[in-house]
């Protein structure tokens, strides 16, 4: 065999061994319910903010204490040992990565997904509209 | 309709200016590659030429008319009002123009369309054949902003658009309004640019990425160029400069991004593997491989089909970055990707499109294509050089999978095209262990390689050759030991590329000194091989050395370890080994709220005498949070720099309200309504009985009817959470016009009650209520970080800039010569 051909295929092989390595070390998406099944595993979680229930942080131990309501609808209290991200409660969607403990999600890293950041609802008119009319009519 | 205030023969030439680029591009395109395949085509090269100058100006043409747009603040154009706004200073209006989409892919296509005018100059007898494949990447990009309505099909995005003319607006009453510009109140003033982008780092860091991109399409075209025209070998020569200007500029923009990273983001380190990030390292790294290659080729012509292949794979690798970072698909898993413009069906048919041509090209001239007849021999430079090649791809496809997984997801997760995975992957929870448990290994094999590379020789390497490195070889593992036993760095993979790195410097620098006696035109290769060991030598120390200085070590629960935010209180002075902090002020200077922390040693008297501990100071730092309304507040770190270390900190949390209301005595009221026997519920928490309401006095003005004057008392009971009543008696009293709420303060409790006086229902009371500021002394946490030996990674990247400036110089004087 050329040793080109070898080459080749020990590429080859080190591709799908990257791959797979890949696929491997991937955490998922799973909802909390999925997470306490698959506990003590890392998994992500894509929520949403319960505004309604209280969002407490200790800066005493960085303590960050919230609920969140996944994608089926599920809530569960979370417990995030970091400061509070600015305008947590702006957040439209957190991605919160961790792990199910007892009866609450222990999350090692938030990232959050702020509408106002890239997009605005509104655009131009959002306070406008109003004036506007009032002043035609 | 004439609209008042609307720039409207600015505009029109805007629009103008993009319709001539885009279709000025396509006939470039079309006569220079006509010209191309037909070798005798000097007319239509002409033509070619002249049609893409005009793209040129078209190009050129968008660009300042979006200049002039921004630079005044017509708000009428949705691009300007979205990126822009009155208060912004003057050196970040660079940074609004290209932080949209729009404004980036024209920086893009401005970059490519000076590049060919450079090439017409340059290029010589293969003009016809390279301007027109880049004149085809221009029609793509050009397209891009076209912002154009076929029927449901929308074709790009125009930085032109007016905000009347979206589709969201059409048919609104005001649009017909000729003077709509003044008379709506948010058209006066912009969206603002994205506070984390107003740094002067995004002022020169997308330039110079996009540069970078841009001279990639060089030797992509080239490349194309040669497979039409059946000459695989001979674009080499020519293409090389500009490969070699596109490794130092690309790697100058990348890191350019990192520093951006660690100097104004509190990512906590310059490098996170964050998505689009990666994105822009893939390119790069392939870009060095495709360099390598060429020299391969151009030396011993035995590399001709990789060399073509991965200058096609790495173009599409920068058009794939493109479409990952464009797209929205990162969403979820990237902090900084744009916003998806709906383009993407545009965007892959871009892709789809530079993929399947090229490839398929490939394949039809395969047969034809020269092939090396004999085998490289183990001891030679060019085996060792294409093992690295190889390599850097491997590296490459790493970065790449890993940083493709929404779009594995979009494939084949189980709401994918192929429904092979039952849930969908996330990225890898520890993105660090993950990239590098074969990053690592791929590095200690670059920089070995990188280590005995100059002395090896084209063809075969006599042995004696191989005992020059030997004294470098132990030099450096005793330096390298030295290292990780200073530092303690016991992990092995770290250790052994601190070997190796240094390794590759050691014996760089003495073949530079020794052998190249030092001429820095020869050195190209020897300084930036140096120069990127340095970086991983840099990268590794700082990275694994990082030592968080601040930490709350309250213990909460073993699922908690103490983690990094040192709690401070105003001044009072902290341990942070070694320093002891002090946060000895606020203020607000523009946007931001800066806070002023001291940092102490302790001197070195203390611990001889035994008495009172004696502090110096040692230095300030700022770090400060930009409060932005409309785009969210952005924490930014201060640093001090020693050149053999940096203290980074970064306020993490902080109560950012308004003094007046921080310190007010009390917090924000309620209002409520109460009627004679009911009862309600204050802050959540209290119960609030209403238990009788008296007219104490009335009395109306004789001869008007008015009320003139009125007493009335309310007793009232709060009761609290414990089930204890505490009475309340307030009074509202009205005399001739005025009239005088009272209110009671219920100290033990911090409440605070006003009565109001009635509501517009009969029976009913208007009251609000106060709860007392809770009393809080004020505090800050933060982060503080010391960062050993960064500054080897800002040498190493200095040299590494040195070095691909000197390469480009060597081979446009060897093409000259």
């Amino acid at each position: 065999m050329k040793r080109s051909s070898i080459i080749l295929l020990l590429v080859i092989a080190l591709l799908i061994g990257v791959l797979v390595s890949t696929i491997q070390d991937a955490s998922t998406y799973a909802s909390f319910d999925m997470a306490q099944k698959q506990a003590p595993e890392t998994v992500t979680v894509v929520a949403q903010l319960d505004l309604d229930s209280p969002i407490t942080f200790d800066p005493q131990t960085s303590m960050l204490t919230f609920t969140a309501i996944d994608k089926d609808g599920q809530s569960s209290t979370v417990l995030y040992n970091q400061p509070k991200p600015q305008d947590f409660e702006r957040s439209e969607e957190i991605t919160i990565k961790g792990r199910a403990g007892d009866g609450q999600f222990v999350a090692i890293e938030i990232l959050m997904k702020c509408p106002s950041k890239y997009t605005e609802e509104g655009g131009v008119m959002a306070d406008d509209e109003a004036s506007i009319y009032t002043e035609n009519s | 309709m004439n609209y008042m205030g609307e720039h409207d023969i600015w505009i029109q030439s805007g629009r103008f200016a993009v319709a001539l680029a885009f279709a000025a591009a396509l006939i470039a395109s079309i006569t220079y590659l006509m010209s191309w395949m037909r070798k005798d085509g000097a007319a239509l090269r002409r033509a070619g030429r002249a049609a893409f100058m005009l793209h040129a100006a078209g190009v050129i043409g968008t660009v300042v008319i979006l200049f002039v747009a921004i630079l005044n603040h017509w708000y009428e154009l949705d691009y300007v009002w979205r990126h822009s706004s009155n208060d912004l200073p003057l050196e970040y209006i660079a940074s609004c123009f290209w932080e949209g989409q729009e404004g980036s892919f024209l920086l893009w296509m401005f970059w490519q369309s000076v590049i060919g005018l450079v090439l017409i100059k340059v290029a010589g007898q293969w003009e016809a054949g390279v301007v027109g494949v880049l004149s085809i990447v221009q029609v793509f990009l050009t397209s891009m902003i076209l912002g154009v309505y076929l029927g449901d099909l929308h074709i790009g995005s125009s930085p032109f658009i007016l905000i009347r003319e979206l589709p969201e607006n059409l048919g609104l009453p005001w649009t017909d309004m000729v003077d709509y510009l003044m008379r709506v109140p948010g058209f006066s003033d912009g969206q603002g640019l994205n506070p984390l982008l107003q740094n002067y780092w995004m002022v020169i860091h997308p330039p110079t990425l996009f540069l970078g991109f841009a001279l990639i399409t060089v030797p992509f075209s080239y490349a194309m160029a040669a497979l039409l025209n059946r000459d695989y070998s001979a674009w080499v020569n020519d293409a090389m400069p500009w490969v070699f200007a596109g490794v130092g500029i690309l790697g100058t923009g990348v890191l350019m991004g990192g520093a951006w990273a660690y100097e104004a983001l509190s990512f906590g380190g310059f490098w996170a593997w964050d998505p689009v990030e990666n994105a822009s390292l893939v390119p790069w790294l392939t870009l060095v491989a495709l360099g390598h290659l060429m020299i391969i080729e151009r030396v011993k012509r035995k590399a001709t089909t990789s060399t073509l292949m991965m200058a096609m794979l790495t173009f599409f690798l920068v058009l794939y970055s493109t479409f990952l970072t464009r797209s929205g698909i990162l969403g979820d898993s990237s902090v900084h990707a744009f916003v998806d413009l709906g383009l993407n069906g545009q965007l892959l048919v871009f892709l789809g499109f530079f993929s399947v041509l090229p490839l398929g090209l490939f394949l039809m001239r395969w047969k034809d294509m020269p092939k090396s007849p004999s085998e490289d021999a183990f001891s030679s430079r060019e085996f060792w050089m294409f093992i690295g090649s190889l390599t850097l791809l491997l590296s490459a496809a790493q970065i790449t999978f890993s940083t493709s997984i929404p779009v594995i997801n979009k494939l084949v997760g189980p709401d994918g095209m192929i429904a092979l995975l039952s849930t969908e992957l996330a990225p890898p929870v520890e993105p660090f262990a993950h990239y590098h448990s074969l990053q690592i290994p791929f590095a200690i094999l670059i920089t070995t390689l990188m280590a005995i590379g100059p002395y090896l020789r084209w063809k075969s390497t006599p042995w004696s050759l191989f005992k020059r490195i030997t004294l470098s070889g132990v030099i450096s593992l005793l330096i390298a030991s030295l290292v990780v036993w200073g530092l303690a760095l016991y992990t092995f993979s770290y250790a052994l590329l601190i070997f190796t790195s240094l390794f590759a410097v050691i014996s760089n620098a003495t073949y530079w000194l020794k052998y190249l006696k030092d001429q820095w035109t020869v050195g190209a290769m020897t300084i930036s091989h140096l120069g990127f060991a340095l970086i991983l030598i840099g990268a590794v120390i700082s990275n694994a050395k990082k030592e968080p200085i601040s930490t709350n070590s309250t213990f909460i629960h073993q699922d908690f370890p103490s983690n990094e935010n040192l709690l401070m209180p105003f001044g009072d002075t902290l341990s942070m080994y070694p320093y002891w902090v002090v946060w000895t002020g606020e203020h607000q200077d523009g946007h931001n709220r800066v806070f002023d922390v001291d940092f102490y040693l302790e001197d070195d008297s203390t611990h001889r005498s035994g008495t009172r501990l004696k502090l110096n100071k040692a230095f300030t730092l700022h770090p400060f949070v930009q409060i932005n309304e409309t785009m969210g507040n952005v924490r930014e770190p201060s640093t001090k720099h020693y050149w053999d270390r940096d203290i980074y900190t970064y306020v993490s949390y902080a109560d950012l309200r308004p003094a007046s209301v921080k310190n007010a005595e009390w917090a924000e009221p309620m209002t409520a309504i109460v009627a004679k026997g009911e009862s309600i519920l204050l802050f959540n928490q209290y119960l609030l009985n209403c238990d009788s309401i008296a007219i104490d006095l009335a009395s109306f003005d004789q001869f008007t009817g008015d009320l003139a004057n009125l007493s009335m008392r309310m007793i009232l009971r709060v009761q609290d959470s414990l089930g204890v009543d505490h009475p309340l008696d307030v009074t509202y009293q009205v005399e001739g016009s005025s009239a005088l709420p009272g209110e009671q303060v219920l100290e033990d409790m911090g409440l605070k009650i006003r009565f109001d006086g009635v509501s517009d229902t009969a029976g009913q009371f208007k009251i609000t209520a106060w709860e007392r500021n809770p009393k809080q002394d004020p505090f800050i946490l933060m982060q503080a970080f010391v960062f050993p030996y960064i500054n080897v990674l800002w040498l190493g990247c200095l040299l590494l800039l040195i070095g691909s400036v000197l390469s480009v110089a060597k081979r446009i004087k060897k093409l000259k010569g």
